[in-house]
């Protein structure tokens, strides 16, 4: 007598053939050097989705949207719903560390060059569902309504708006009118729970296919003779392993620092003195801070906001420009711009933190 | 430890173990994660948000000529039944200095101790320190129930 | 040379004063309508010589219309040629308004400095809606000022002269048939009332500085009491009385301060009525009465006090300071509380501490009665403040770990309402009394301590909830993590 799981595997192969599905995976390689440990942020930030989905949806049970109910009915998950204040503690902190994963999995493929060729659509999917998941927190942040988000969004869709032409009519797209209103939590809360998981998932399914049908990327300076690991079972459970220190500190994080509620929204208050927004947008607020008011006769916060945009859009391009790759040069230019990339963002962080 | 396993050798044995640890482990991660999960599906006791409206108790339990504090979400609602046997609620705060009033049926008002702030049945302030009438809540009788809810 | 001089002044002195008369006598002579009227000998003629308007040279005409050079009465008083006769209804103050409304006949021609918007405010007032007729306004002009025979306001002939306005007032005002006709509810015995009043009396004996009605009210555009705008609406009658009462100038010899507006503006009512405009707040007359504005007597203050704080002055009256107050002929809540500046009572009056206002009296000798029971008194109400105290921290800090303390947090009023009961069951001056209220806070204070710290259960459940799962989750990264060495060795063998 064959064992349950077994037989049930049976049942399924005759009828989806997963034969040659299993037989694909037994053949999956993963490379093995020195940099082989950014192999596993891809599959952090995985987890970390998965467990917002599974939180989103859960707290998506009691939440109601609304100027009048969006604040108390937060404050009732935390305080009524049992284990309330776990799940949206562990979703507040699981987006905070999901866009650090991102971070972190992002410049690990751009200093291996790991978009080359064939890989620029995995680079350009993956780039897509970075700047969703910097959407994904913009949006989640105003939905308990609290004094902070208010003015938080306030400050954001203003700079939104402050590019040329098309800054206006983006600013009232992305508030819902002239003003942060209870339309603008309407459609920060379609954006976030609708809109964005659609087309997150789009993405995250190409990418992932990509991922399994191409493989791992190789570092360029490796020769034939790589050393490789199974990825079924080998990489998989170390995989695993990982996503349960995740969820460890995950767990430690929403248990010990709550995520605080804060004071409900009032848009005839006064903002709160050091109104900041949300970490992972810090570096690019603190640099809008430091350029002039007047450059040449353009005003410096737009400048600062096209330099971003066209510095977003090199990034993302990348895989098309970078010729030194291309020739089968290991360049230095590009890590050069990398490296400096990482340091002003680190360090503007760390100033607007402390500022 | 290795002392004590048998002739099959230790790898064996402490494979066995691993086993049981990783299968008990998992079951175990399962509960810890199902636990919050279900627990949190479970609706509370309040079940909405803000609280619109409340069960007060019973028609033929409540007497003529009597008043009643219910509590409403997180707030005291007199609810109020005249001696021609019709319902009233009114927020039982009183507008002075918030402390909760009464029904007076010698006086045939709505009283507050703390200062003798007075309102009338209509819930219209009549003497005392009290600068404002008391809101007004619904009563809603359905067949014997008597609901009380937010006026719209 | 000085001689010469002194006989030319005499002539010029005399050209003019014969100059002068002859021109008057010419004119005199050429208003026929007197000459006839006088000759026939009726009142309106009579009483015109008196009248101011005569004094300046005006004519009847100058009101009735008609030519005065005429001796012909058919011509003289031709409506063809402009004779309107008695003006009717609202004629009457269109008339008078002809000449008081114009600049250029006041001013220029009579050199005035009469205000020329009385026709214009009284129109606005509530005198000038429309009367029961439905065809003119309720008061003309001449209701008040008369026709024939107006002098001016500071003769004593006139009836709004300071000290005859009360009574041309009351005409109507004290009519209960009349008035009713317009306003039902309204009093009709302001007049008695102020003759009672310390204004009243003073005017009585012919003080024109007392406040007079029109003081309060205003003349030209009175407006009801009910109107905002009014000088007597509450919230600004501080202000109407303050214009004679903080004007230390005027007030000079009549022994009372002028620091009254400037103590109600700090005190807890002015605030409540002048910031917060509240209108149950009393503003002066609350307490003086309006038109019968006297000081309350030192007896009947619980009384005044009493129609607001009625609780607090039944307590009073019922304890054993009543009869003691009385006999030292000292006012009863203002000993302690004050008048005109009185603040918010906190719980620092009460007790033998060096600001209590019991030590006044009771803080002299340590071990009598009185003492110890301020002293206990001061210490339950003390004690129950802590108590509230502590028990909404325990709340917060039970809401701010997330935890559900509804319970509790709905029953914290309780205690808030226990100890605004014992601040006003203080006026009892009862220690057994205030310790039955004050044992009921207590005992709410302790169920909600009990229910928050049952809250905070939950927040150790937490931690040890987490040790649990940490435990788990590392004892299976853990397992899994041999397990991945086990199986890569079994794999390096093969």
């Amino acid at each position: 007598m064959k064992p349950v799981w077994k037989r049930l595997y049976d049942w399924v192969d005759e009828r989806v053939e997963l034969g040659g599905l299993v037989e694909f995976l037994g053949k999956k390689y993963v490379p093995v050097h020195r940099h082989s440990i950014w192999y596993y942020f891809g599959g952090v930030s995985l987890f970390l989705f998965i467990i917002q989905v599974t939180t989103g949806i859960l707290l998506l049970l009691y939440y109601k949207s609304g100027e009048e109910l969006a604040f108390e009915s937060v404050q009732f998950i935390t305080s009524k719903v049992q284990f309330g204040w776990l799940i949206r503690s562990v979703h507040s902190w699981a987006a905070n560390l999901f866009i650090l994963a991102a971070f972190i999995h992002m410049f690990s493929v751009y200093f291996t060059r790991a978009y080359r060729k064939p890989r620029e659509i995995t680079w350009i999917t993956g780039m897509l569902m970075f700047f969703l998941g910097l959407f994904f927190g913009f949006s989640g942040y105003l939905l308990p309504w609290n004094e902070l988000a208010f003015f938080a969004t306030k400050v954001g869709t203003d700079i939104a708006g402050a590019i040329p032409i098309i800054g206006k009519p983006v600013m009232i797209f992305l508030r819902g009118g002239e003003d942060v209103t209870g339309a603008t939590l309407s459609r920060m809360f379609g954006f976030h729970i609708a809109i964005l998981p659609g087309i997150f998932s789009v993405c995250l399914g190409i990418h992932l296919l990509l991922v399994q049908r191409q493989g791992m990327s190789e570092p360029e300076e490796s020769g034939k003779d790589m050393k490789t690991m199974p990825f079924f079972p080998n990489f998989l459970l170390r995989d695993l392993l990982l996503w349960l220190l995740v969820m460890n500190v995950l767990a430690i994080l929403a248990v010990i620092f709550p995520w605080e509620l804060g004071h409900k929204a009032d848009a005839f208050a006064s903002a709160p003195a050091g109104i900041k927004p949300e970490w992972y947008f810090l570096f690019m607020f603190q640099m809008l801070k430091y350029i002039p008011a007047k450059i040449l006769s353009i005003d410096g916060e737009v400048l600062g906001i096209l330099v971003f945009s066209a510095a977003g859009l090199l990034w993302t391009l990348v895989p098309f420009w970078d010729r030194e790759t291309k020739r089968g040069t290991r360049g230095r230019f590009l890590t050069y711009v990398g490296i400096a990339a990482v340091v002003c963002i680190i360090s503007l962080t760390i100033v607007g933190w402390l500022s | 430890m290795t002392s004590e396993v048998g002739p099959t050798g230790p790898k064996e044995n402490r494979r066995d173990f691993l086993k049981y640890f990783l299968g008990g482990g998992v079951v175990a991660w399962l509960g810890a994660v199902l636990y919050p999960i279900l627990a949190f599906l479970i609706p509370p006791k309040q079940g909405e948000v803000e609280v619109t409206s409340v069960k007060a108790g019973k028609l033929g339990e409540i007497e003529k000529e009597s008043g009643t504090i219910v509590r409403f979400g997180n707030k005291p609602v007199i609810l109020i039944r005249n001696s021609s046997g019709e319902c009233v609620a009114f927020s039982a705060t009183c507008t002075h200095l918030d402390c909760t009033v009464q029904y007076r049926k010698d006086l045939g008002v709505i009283w507050c101790a703390c200062h003798n702030g007075r309102y009338d049945l209509k819930g219209q302030n009549i003497s005392g320190p009290p600068p404002r009438p008391l809101d007004e809540y619904r009563v809603i009788i359905q067949g014997e129930d008597v609901l009380i809810s937010k006026k719209v | 040379m000085a001689v010469v001089r002194h006989r030319f002044l005499h002539f010029v002195l005399w050209v003019i004063v014969t100059s002068v008369s002859s021109l008057a006598s010419l004119a005199l002579a050429q208003d026929q309508c007197r000459t006839c009227h006088e000759g026939l000998g009726d009142t309106p003629s009579a009483l015109f010589k008196k009248d101011i308007h005569a004094e300046m040279g005006l004519s009847c005409a100058d009101c009735h219309g008609g030519n005065p050079k005429t001796e012909d009465m058919e011509e003289a008083m031709n409506k063809a040629a402009g004779y309107i006769g008695v003006p009717k209804g609202d004629g009457i103050s269109e008339v008078c308004a002809k000449c008081h409304s114009s600049a250029s006949i006041m001013v220029k021609k009579f050199n005035s400095v009469l205000p020329r918007n009385q026709a214009e405010l009284l129109s606005a007032s509530v005198h000038g809606k429309l009367s029961t007729t439905g065809r003119e306004a309720i008061v003309p002009c001449t209701k008040c000022h008369g026709a024939h025979g107006i002098v001016t306001k500071t003769n004593p002939a006139s009836p709004v002269n300071a000290l005859n306005l009360p009574k041309t007032c009351a005409k109507c005002h004290s009519a209960a048939g009349y008035m009713r006709t317009y306003n039902p509810a309204l009093p009709i015995d302001q007049l008695d009332k102020y003759r009672t009043s310390v204004h009243g009396k003073r005017n009585a004996s012919g003080d024109i500085k007392a406040a007079e009605c029109a003081n309060c009210h205003g003349s030209h555009g009175i407006l009801s009491a009910k109107d905002v705008r009014s000088s007597v609406y509450p919230t600004n009658i501080p202000a109407t009385c303050a214009a004679c009462h903080s004007n230390a100038e005027y007030m000079r010899g009549y022994g009372i301060p002028s620091d009254q507006l400037e103590k109600f503006t700090k005190s807890v009512h002015g605030i409540s009525l002048l910031e917060k405009k509240d209108l149950g707040a009393p503003a002066c007359n609350d307490c003086h009465g309006n038109h019968g504005a006297t000081p309350p007597g030192v007896e009947s203050i619980s009384k005044v006090c009493g129609t607001c704080h009625a609780l607090n002055a039944d307590l009073f009256s019922k304890s054993p300071h009543k009869k003691a107050f009385d006999q030292r002929k000292l006012p009863e809540c203002e000993s302690c509380h004050g008048h005109h500046d009185i603040l918010v009572a906190t719980d620092e009056l009460l007790g033998v501490s060096a600001n209590a206002v019991c030590s006044w009296c009771h803080g002299k000798k340590p071990e009598s009665k009185a003492y110890l029971a301020a002293k206990r008194m001061r210490e339950a109400i003390d004690s129950l403040g802590n108590s509230e105290r502590a028990a909404t921290m325990l709340v917060q800090e039970a809401e701010r770990m997330g935890t559900e303390i509804g319970e509790a947090k709905f029953k914290l009023r309780e205690v808030r309402q226990a100890r605004l009961e014992s601040r006003t069951m203080v006026h009892s001056f009862d220690d057994e009394q205030l310790q039955e209220v004050v044992e009921k806070g207590f005992k709410s204070a302790a169920a909600i301590s009990d229910g928050a710290r049952l809250a905070m259960e939950d927040y150790h459940f937490r931690r040890r909830g987490l040790g649990v799962a940490t435990l788990i989750i590392t004892v299976l990264a853990v397992s899994l993590y041999i397990y991945i060495r086990r199986l890569e060795r079994k794999q390096a063998k093969s």
